[in-house]
Formats: structure tokens, sequence, C-alpha cells
């Protein structure tokens, strides 16, 4: 059939909207602006980083930060405490969500408040009772202690501030699990872990990615709970971005945060395409 | 001698708190029939089909399956195989994984699965979809793999709730003579669950009208409609028209009925329950007939007004306004109906019919 050629957008062909372009332009600017001069910025061949002026083109703070080992280990430090923070989230999120929308028990409401409640707790608070908590229990981890056990406190930290997000979205994605799925799986022949195994696990997946990423997403940047769970040996990049720009803001932080975007958009390209490889077979 | 039956429920109840969903349900299913639970919405049709399959567990009583107990034994260990009301095919499996799922978990070999899903799909004529993905299908492509999913489990019984509902008209009528033929080619007995009772007359060998988690009557489906036990049964199945009586006496061989519309009524004693609480006198469309002279004495006949004549192809149903609020309903062959759409809506007509067409009925036989 001959495509229509119309001079009016139609009700549904908002790309064609004037008003709506202009809207999504605007949105775009708030959003990327600061970013992109950031990323722009790692290229300047200025000292200061804070310097508007641009003075020609230049990778060598690529390179000075790749020779901060400081820098390097905290960016190390930062990527491996993401990575087993966001297994375990996704784990113990995965589990309570299965939990709470599969059984009824005594006091249910209470239990399902209590696993919320980190999300709206100032995280000010979560970390000044972690890191009272930690040294109330002697639970610190001593000097010497070898890579990546020496970041088990912030590992923990972050497990228990990213968990309950995870556990928000995987809930979210059960409740729209049609309970006959599984009633049919049983008849013909599964058992409870092969219903879980088989229907209710691949049901969960786009769930357990999304929690995945934002655990993830949650751990690469928090400064907050870190700072008060972290030791002189710990430092995350974050925290050494921070005290680095106290000294002084150079280019050097605009190539290592650049190099951070680049990891997290790598990350959620690959969690997307993983999606859509799933949707399609 | 009665075949041994294939299913056999005896006395079941099921309560949620002190919610009586089912009461007392006994039945047996023979080999190789199309055995339908019918009754209208929530009187328990699917909780019975599920205590069968064993994924809802009865209060009292006993299933027992192909002479084994059922008691105790979970869902997937039973041997019979369901149809859920909406399908229930898994999205992230395409159709042949769907169909080689029961299979798989029987770990039959490879080469074996493959051929017998291919056999289903055969079956069920979705052969060239078998790499379609779930949401690639049509509502009627998804019925099939579900039921080609539960076929190829060889089931004992395949159990299907309301499994034509969520069709549209047309499939579903296309579809009522599709089951019947693979009920048929399989041989296995099919226990189904609908509310329609125009489903359940032309695919039913015997249907068990349940009202309210009773069972009210079991029959077949032309037992059913010629003699229905009480008022309930007659209305749900077939049009009928229905006379409440007032009262009744008894004169050696014939039985007098008080009723309002049709004034007092002599029927034959052979035509009395044997419950008489609360009794009506009720005839079928059918046996109604419509004439402009005054019928003949021995017939029942009421005077009322023509009303809508509805065209229904190869018959019409014919109208009769008695007063105000009240009408009888006949059926009319084609000829019949030209003759009556010739006149204008509201000549005065006689319905008539013999008394021997009538039905005495119970409000409720087994109260
Ligand atoms: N899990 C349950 N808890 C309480 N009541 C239920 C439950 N399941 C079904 N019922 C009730 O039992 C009755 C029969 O339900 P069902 O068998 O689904 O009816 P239908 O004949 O429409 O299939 C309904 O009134 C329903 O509300
Ligand atoms: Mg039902």
């Amino acid at each position: 059939m001959a495509k229509l050629k119309r001079d009016k957008p139609g009700p549904f062909e908002y790309s064609r909207k004037f008003s709506l372009r202009f809207s999504f332009f605007l949105a775009s600017v708030f959003l990327y602006a600061p970013i992109i001069v950031l990323v722009v910025f790692s290229f300047n061949n200025s000292r200061r980083g804070g310097n508007v002026i641009w003075k020609g083109f230049t990778t060598k703070y690529y390179e000075k930060a790749f020779h901060n080992d400081a820098l390097i280990e905290a960016f190390t430090n930062t990527l491996t405490i993401a990575f087993i923070s966001t297994i375990f989230a996704v784990i113990l999120g995965a589990l309570t969500a299965v939990v709470l929308w599969r059984f009824r028990f005594p006091f249910k409401p209470v239990f399902e408040g209590m696993v919320a409640m980190p999300i709206v707790i100032p995280e000010i608070c979560m970390g000044v009772s972690l890191a009272v908590f930690f040294s109330q229990f002697g639970l610190y981890v001593p000097a010497g202690t070898p890579y990546p056990f020496n970041l088990t406190n912030i590992i923990l930290a972050h497990i228990t501030f990213s968990f309950p997000f995870a556990a928000m979205i995987i809930r979210t994605r059960l409740n729209n699990f049609n309970r006959e799925m599984e009633e049919a799986a049983k008849d013909l022949g599964a058992t409870e872990f092969q219903v879980f195994r088989d229907i209710l696990v691949p049901h969960m997946k786009p769930g357990l990615i999304a929690g995945a990423l934002l655990s993830f997403t949650l751990s690469l940047d928090d400064f907050v709970i870190t700072f008060f769970t972290s030791g002189p040996d710990t430092v995350t990049f974050p925290i050494k971005v921070y005290s680095m720009v106290r000294f002084s803001v150079t280019p050097e932080i605009n190539a290592a945060s650049t190099i951070l975007i680049l990891i997290t958009l790598l990350v959620t390209a690959v969690a997307m395409k993983f999606q859509t490889f799933e949707e399609s077979h | 001698m009665a075949p041994t039956p294939i299913i056999s429920v005896h006395d079941v109840c099921k309560y949620y708190g002190n919610f009586t969903a089912l009461e007392g349900i006994s039945f047996d299913i023979k080999p190789g029939e199309i055995f339908v639970l019918l009754g209208p919405s929530g009187c328990g049709k699917s909780t019975l089909l599920r205590i069968i399959a064993g994924l809802e567990t009865e209060s009292k009583g006993d299933v027992v399956i192909d002479g084994t107990d059922m008691l105790g034994i979970p869902a997937n260990k039973r041997p019979v195989n369901m149809v859920f009301q909406s399908y229930a095919v898994f999205p992230h499996m395409s159709v042949e994984a769907n169909v080689a799922y029961g299979l798989k978990l029987e770990r039959l070999p490879k080469a074996e699965i493959k051929a017998k899903v291919a056999e289903a799909l055969e079956q069920v004529h979705l052969s060239q979809f078998s790499h379609r993905m779930p949401d690639q299908l049509s509502g009627g492509q998804r019925q099939r793999v579900a039921l080609a999913r539960a076929l190829v489990k060889r089931p004992q019984v395949l159990l299907l709730d309301e499994p034509l509902s969520a069709l549209d008209a047309k499939l579903r009528d296309a579809m009522r003579l599709e089951l019947v033929k693979l009920q048929e080619s399989v041989g296995v007995s099919f226990v189904m669950v609908t509310h329609d009772q125009s489903e359940a007359m032309a695919m039913a060998d015997r249907i068990a009208v349940l009202k309210d988690g009773k069972l009210r009557q079991l029959d077949s489906p032309t037992a059913l409609y010629k003699n229905p036990c009480d008022q309930f049964v007659a209305d749900f199945i077939g049009r009928i028209n229905m006379f409440d009586v007032s009262s009744h006496t008894r004169n050696g061989d014939a039985v007098q009925f008080d009723t309002k519309t049709l004034g007092t009524v002599t029927l034959p004693a052979s035509l009395m329950p044997a419950n008489t609480r609360n009794l009506a006198i009720a005839v079928r469309p059918e046996r109604v007939r419509v004439g402009l002279e005054q019928p003949a004495a021995e017939m029942i006949a009421v005077t009322g007004t023509l009303g809508d004549v509805a065209f229904q192809g190869d018959s019409s149903l014919v109208e009769i306004i008695l007063d105000g609020e009240r009408s009888i309903t006949a059926l009319a062959t084609e000829a019949q109906a030209e003759t009556l759409m010739a006149l204008e809506i509201g000549t005065q007509v006689y319905a008539n019919w013999q008394p021997k067409d009538m039905l005495v009925l119970p409000e409720n036989a087994s109260e």
C-alpha cells in the first residue's frame, strides 16, 4: 500500500509536532549539557579543569589519570564494590521479593515496610548507623587484609542500601505474573523448584536486570554511606574525586569521570542488548 | 455392564472459611466421553476441575482417577492435564518448547520428544508455527498450543476450563466442532467447564448442571432438555415458558394446577415429580403453536397479542404478550413465521399447546 503523505501531523505523530520537539530538546539540554561539557573539557589542553577557555585538543590528562596509581586504585575499588554488591543485592532482593509475593504470614505488612525503609531513610543516617554498627561490634577489617576482602565493610554497606531497591523492582515485576502459568507448569509435571527455575525466574528476568542496573549505578556513585564505612586504605572513586577537587580541579578528574560514564553506558547497553535479545527469541 | 469409570468423584465438598463452594458432589466419568460441568458463574465449576487436577484440595470426599485414590497426590503426579482459561502459554518459550516442556520434565530422549511434539502440533494444525513465540500468535492459536501441550502428555483425562470463552463468536463455533473431532481422534475423556449451555449441548456426551456448589442434574443433553428435574435446570438449558403454580389438587389420574397466567390447568398425574415443593408448570417454545382461531377444547390455550418475531434462519422466535409484563415465547417454522410476520404487531392471537407437552417442575428437586 502506498504511504499517505500528510502535511498536518496526525494525533499520534508526536515527533512531527514542534511543541513536543522543543520540549524534548529542552529536556535533553538539561540532562546532558553538564555531561557534554565535562567530556569535552577532559580533552582541553589547560592546567585547570574549571577553565572554560578552549586551549586546544590533548589526551594527556587521560595518560595522567592512567598513571595516577591512587586514582586507579580508587577506580578499581569502586568497580569491585559495585560488582560484588550488585550480585548479592540482586539475589537478596529476588528472594525477598519472591517471599513477599508468594507467602502470607503474620506481620507481613510490617516486614514489607521494614524492607522498604532504607529507601526513605536519609543516607546520612544510614551511613552513621552503619559506621557505628561496624565499630560497636568490632566488625572492621584489619589492615593488610588481601584484596578484595579489605572492602568487606563497604560491600556490606552497599548491599544494605541497594537490595531494597532491587527487591521493589522485582516485586513489581512479580505482580503481573499469571498464577495459572505456575499451575500449568505444575500440571505438566514440574516440581516447585522446576517451576521456580523454568517459569518464575524467566518471568523475573527483566526485573533482575533492572534491579542489577540500579544497584550497580547506586553503588558506583555512592558517596555518603561509603564515606562513613571506608578506611584510609579503602578509598573509592567518588571519595578520591572529592578529595582531589578540594585540592584543585584538574582535567584529570574530567578524564577519569568520562571513563566512569563510559563504563556505566557500556553496562547499560549490554544489559539492554541482553534484554532485547531475550525478547526476540 | 457399565465400563469402569476413569474418574470417580465421591461426595466432594470444598469450604473457604464458612463459605461452601462445593457440597456433596458425586459422579463418575466414563472413558472416552466428553463430560461437561455446566452452571452459572461462581457455582464452583472451576473449583471442582482444579480439585480433580490437584491444584486445590477438597475439604471432604475422594477423587479416584483410574482406580487410584488421589488423596495427597500433588498436581504434578496426577495422570490428568489441564487447559487453563487464560491458556497460560509460557511467553518465554517458543510454541515447540511449550509443547516439549512437559516431556522434558519426564526426561524422555530428545528424539522421542521431537517426534511427539511434531505429532501433537500436527494434531492441532500448528506445525508451521512451531518456531513462533506466543506473542506472535492469535488467541485461537495460543489455545491450540495449550491443547497440544496438555495432549502430548497422553493424559488419562483432559481437563478444560472454559476453553472457548476467550475466543470471538465465530471462532468459538468452529472450535466446538474441532474440539469434538480432536477428542474423537485422541480418544481420551474430556472434562470441560462452561457457563454456556448451547456450548454444553453441542459438545457434551453428558452434562452435570451445578448451582451454588451443588449438583442439580446429570444427564445427556437430550435428557436434560426433555426431562429437566427442576425449574433451574429447565430454565438454564434452552428456552422455556414457566408458570408458577399457587396450589394444586389431585383427582385420581389428574391434577389441577392453579396458575395466575393460565388459570386452572388439568394435567395427567403421571407428570407429577417426586418433590412437589413450589411447583411450576412449563412448556418449551417449540411446542407452542400460534393461531388466529380459537383452538380445540382439549388444548391449553391463552390469548395475547403478537409481539416481536425474531428471525433465526430456519425458524423464528415469536413473542406473544399476555398482559403488560408477561409474555410467552413460541418457536415457529419458516412457513408459520412468514404468515405471522405478515400480521400487524398487536394482532390478537391464541398461543396453544397439548397438555402432554407440559412439564411439572419443583423449584429444586434435591431439597
Ligand atoms: N481461594 C478462594 N477463596 C475464597 N473463595 C473462593 C476461592 N476460590 C473460589 N472461591 C469462591 O468459590 C466460588 C466458586 O468459584 P469458581 O469455582 O471459580 O466458580 P466458577 O463456577 O465460576 O468457575 C466463588 O463464589 C468464588 O468466589
Ligand atoms: Mg471458572
